[in-house]
């Protein structure tokens, strides 16, 4: 069957310098495409620049947002900005999809900045995955953090009750 | 400002959607980044707005635990699209299977709707080339008001 919409959404996470951290998403399909750009600085994960750009809008629906992407300067990577985000490129002057969008894009920068420790948790504890039925564990996972490694990051309140993997350990 | 960096970390979404018969919408989503790789198809029972089936694959993933997430993806069998939606696939699905297959889902039924939307808008524009397109938003909201709860076009 051939498709009649497609939507596409790709976030990069890149450090520009040690501790300066920029973060792309494009969004793009048949009725919108944007592009959000932020920079954001060590220690406090706060925005330093940030562009909010639509390049296409069919119902001309999302205003002008320079002048709100300049009230994002300082707001930080971290708990509550969701709430900050919303606030501030939400609601009924501004554009509640850009406010999710960017969200997605300080979300990103968290999971760019937990790679490494990842990394280093599957090297330390890592193991060969258990099966969990069918057609489940393929060639692309050789190694998976494995249970006492998975215990000790359930410590972190961030992670507690997160998901599946962090659930009913107690 | 062009960047001389390397990416550090991304992540691609992305979905396609097809319209099967008058009674059925399909969509298919497939997620890839350094942690991750994860795809979907949900089919949906138009006429009533209901998901009607879901084959959620985790393909790669980080830890020994993470396919525990896998029994959970057919709690959303039933749900309806409505405003209610995405904070009932981000709890459930999420919460107690795994956030980032969730927020894949999220963008599937988003894609849905706006599919909808763009569907409707190009068949009026093949009889209309002129038509105002802010009075068709208009009236399609006040006509589908689950979807319209659901769209966040703006």
């Amino acid at each position: 069957m051939i498709l009649d919409f497609q939507s596409h959404n790709l976030t990069v996470v890149e450090e520009l310098e040690p501790g300066l951290w920029r973060i792309t998403l494009r969004a793009d399909d048949n009725l919108f495409s944007a592009k959000i750009m932020i920079d954001v600085k060590a220690p406090a994960l706060d925005i330093r620049t940030a562009t909010l750009e639509v390049t296409r809008d069919v119902f001309g629906q999302i205003p002008d947002l320079a002048d709100v992407a300049k009230k994002l300067i300082g707001v930080r990577v971290g708990p509550g900005m969701t709430k900050i985000v919303r606030e501030i490129v939400g609601g009924a002057s501004g554009s509640d999809r850009i406010a999710e969008l960017l969200l997605e894009a300080m979300e990103m920068l968290v999971n760019a900045i937990t790679v490494p420790e990842l990394r280093k948790a599957t090297e330390l504890g890592g193991t060969r995955p258990e099966v969990f039925g069918d057609e489940s564990v393929t060639e692309l996972n050789d190694r998976v953090i494995g249970l006492e490694m998975i215990k000790k990051l359930a410590a972190n309140p961030r992670l507690k009750d997160s998901c599946a993997a962090f659930r009913g350990l107690d | 400002m062009k960047s001389s960096s390397m990416p550090q970390y991304s992540r691609l979404k992305t979905c396609g959607v097809q319209k099967q018969g008058p009674d059925y919408r399909v969509v298919s989503g497939v997620l890839e980044d350094e942690l991750y790789a994860m795809q979907c198809e949900i089919r949906v029972y138009w006429p009533e707005l209901t998901i009607e089936s879901i084959k959620a694959r985790m393909k790669r993933f980080t830890t020994d635990r993470c396919l525990l997430a896998e029994k959970f993806f057919s709690n959303c069998l039933g749900w309806s699209i409505d405003s209610e939606l995405d904070g009932k696939i981000k709890k459930d699905l999420g919460r107690n299977g795994c956030r980032h297959m969730a927020a894949l889902i999220v963008d599937c039924m988003h894609s849905l709707v706006r599919a909808e939307l763009a569907r409707r808008l190009k068949e009026s524009m093949a009889g209309n080339p002129s038509l105002d397109k802010k009075e068709f938003l208009a009236d399609f909201l006040r006509n589908n008001p689950n979807l319209g709860g659901y769209l966040k076009i703006r």
